[in-house]
């Protein structure tokens, strides 16, 4: 076991360093840069730790869409907010270092009192599995034992979206989203754009249905999705869709909507609000699942493309 | 030596040469320079997964260097696309007028 020790010690001392070089950076695009990177180690350790199904979403969430995120954010600062110099004093950074050591201190003095061993629910999950047809018990919990929380998660997505169309410019409201500014046809970018995205909807898909019987499942799956739309929109291969579509509209709350009607027959069906009838449990889950992938793949594709501008405005700044 | 300790010691030898193109994040000194060395990161990081996949015996972290090996890629296209951007201040091109106006 050496070798694992080697590779363990090895990741953990790297993320140290990343971590504190990405707080300590002074240019925003080196920090954000610096973040990704710090992403992909935490999805390495995620695997070391066994839980594949935690690292697929950070290198998919955590690292890919994020990143992207970040450094869109981080180009659009207004110069002043670009300033090397730090805006606060020496007393304000103090105390914000000392709050987050605390922080830090009274999560890993939780982590190591924990009574031993540590109070768990993963033997009833493992006993009540077969009753939702499902292979993958991180699914099962998701999906049916905690599935008033994945309601929720999906709901705020939603939420999420409202918030960034409402930052839309005046005469913007009803138009295409603007931040992604698509490149002249022709470039590498549009090869990896016609390239890419066949075998990014594959894995997409496969990550969804796979999910219910390995690591995987309909945020991963989504992820996946939205980032090959996100591709094909930087590269001006597709325009993004205007807010106003009924269709588009539609898909954003498809995921969620279904996942709320059948939680509200299950209180006919199975006896309670979101329990599944027993005989139906897979498909119905499946359903909800597909319908989950979709949504969440508008969703994240659309805070990518940000809020609406009128068209006027993206000709301004080409 | 067994085969799964040959290649979680192979997993090491990619991530101490990955670990050495961090270097390259840490002293930059563009940004460029730092994007590519979180490039190196992302292959590493895929082959690292496959020897440890195989090493563990975990078929799902397949799944995951697939996924990393499909969005590695991402943040240099956003860095190229960004870096086009002429025009670096649009905000608040924008939005200062009418701020100005209103108050």
């Amino acid at each position: 076991m050496s070798a694992a020790l080697i590779v363990d010690l090895g990741l953990t001392l790297l993320i140290l360093g990343l971590g504190v070089w990405t707080v300590a950076a002074r240019s925003n695009n080196g920090a954000v840069v610096g973040y990704i990177a710090y992403g992909l180690l935490v999805a390495l350790v995620w695997v070391r730790l066994a839980a594949v199904d935690v690292a697929l979403t950070e290198a998919a969430i955590g690292s890919g869409l994020t990143g992207l995120l970040l450094l869109g954010v981080a180009t659009r600062l207004p110069r002043s907010a670009r300033l090397t110099r730090p805006p606060t004093g020496l007393g304000t950074r103090l105390l914000a270092g000392f709050l987050s050591a605390a922080v830090a201190g009274g999560l890993a003095a939780v982590v190591l009192l924990l009574p031993d061993p540590a109070p768990t629910l993963a033997p009833s999950v493992a006993a009540n599995l077969p009753a939702t047809g499902l292979g993958n018990p991180v699914t099962g919990v998701l999906i049916a034992f905690r599935a008033i929380d994945t309601l929720l998660e999906s709901v705020v997505l939603v939420f999420a979206i409202i918030g960034v169309w409402s930052l839309a410019p005046k005469d913007g409201w009803g138009e295409r989203p603007g931040w992604l500014r698509p490149a002249p046809l022709g470039s590498a970018l549009t090869l990896l754009a016609q390239l890419l995205p066949p075998i990014g909807i594959l894995v997409g898909i496969h990550l969804f249905w796979t999910g219910a019987t390995a690591p995987g499942g309909a945020f991963q799956g989504g992820a996946v999705l939205a980032a090959m739309w996100v591709l094909a929109m930087i590269a001006g291969l597709a325009r993004p869709p205007a807010v106003s579509r009924r269709w588009l509209r539609l898909m954003l709350v498809a995921g969620p909507a279904l996942f709320l009607t059948v939680g509200i027959a299950g209180i006919w069906l199975a006896g309670a609000f979101l329990a599944y009838p027993v005989a139906y449990a897979k498909p119905l889950i499946l359903v909800i699942e597909a319908a989950l992938t979709l949504s969440i793949a508008a969703a994240l594709g659309l805070l990518l493309a940000g809020p609406p501008e009128h068209p006027s405005a993206a000709e301004r700044q080409p | 030596m067994d085969i799964a300790d040959f290649l979680l010691a192979a997993a090491v030898f990619v991530l101490a040469t990955v670990a050495l193109g961090l270097t390259r994040i840490l002293r930059g000194p563009s940004d460029v320079d730092r994007m590519m060395a979180a490039q190196l990161l992302g292959t590493g990081g895929v082959a690292a997964l496959l020897l440890l996949g195989v090493a563990t015996d975990m078929n799902a972290i397949t799944d995951l260097a697939l996924v990393l090996a499909l969005l590695a890629a991402f943040a240099s296209v956003a860095l190229v696309a960004d870096a086009r951007r002429p025009e670096p201040e649009p905000v608040p091109d924008d939005a200062h007028p009418e701020g100005k106006t209103r108050t």
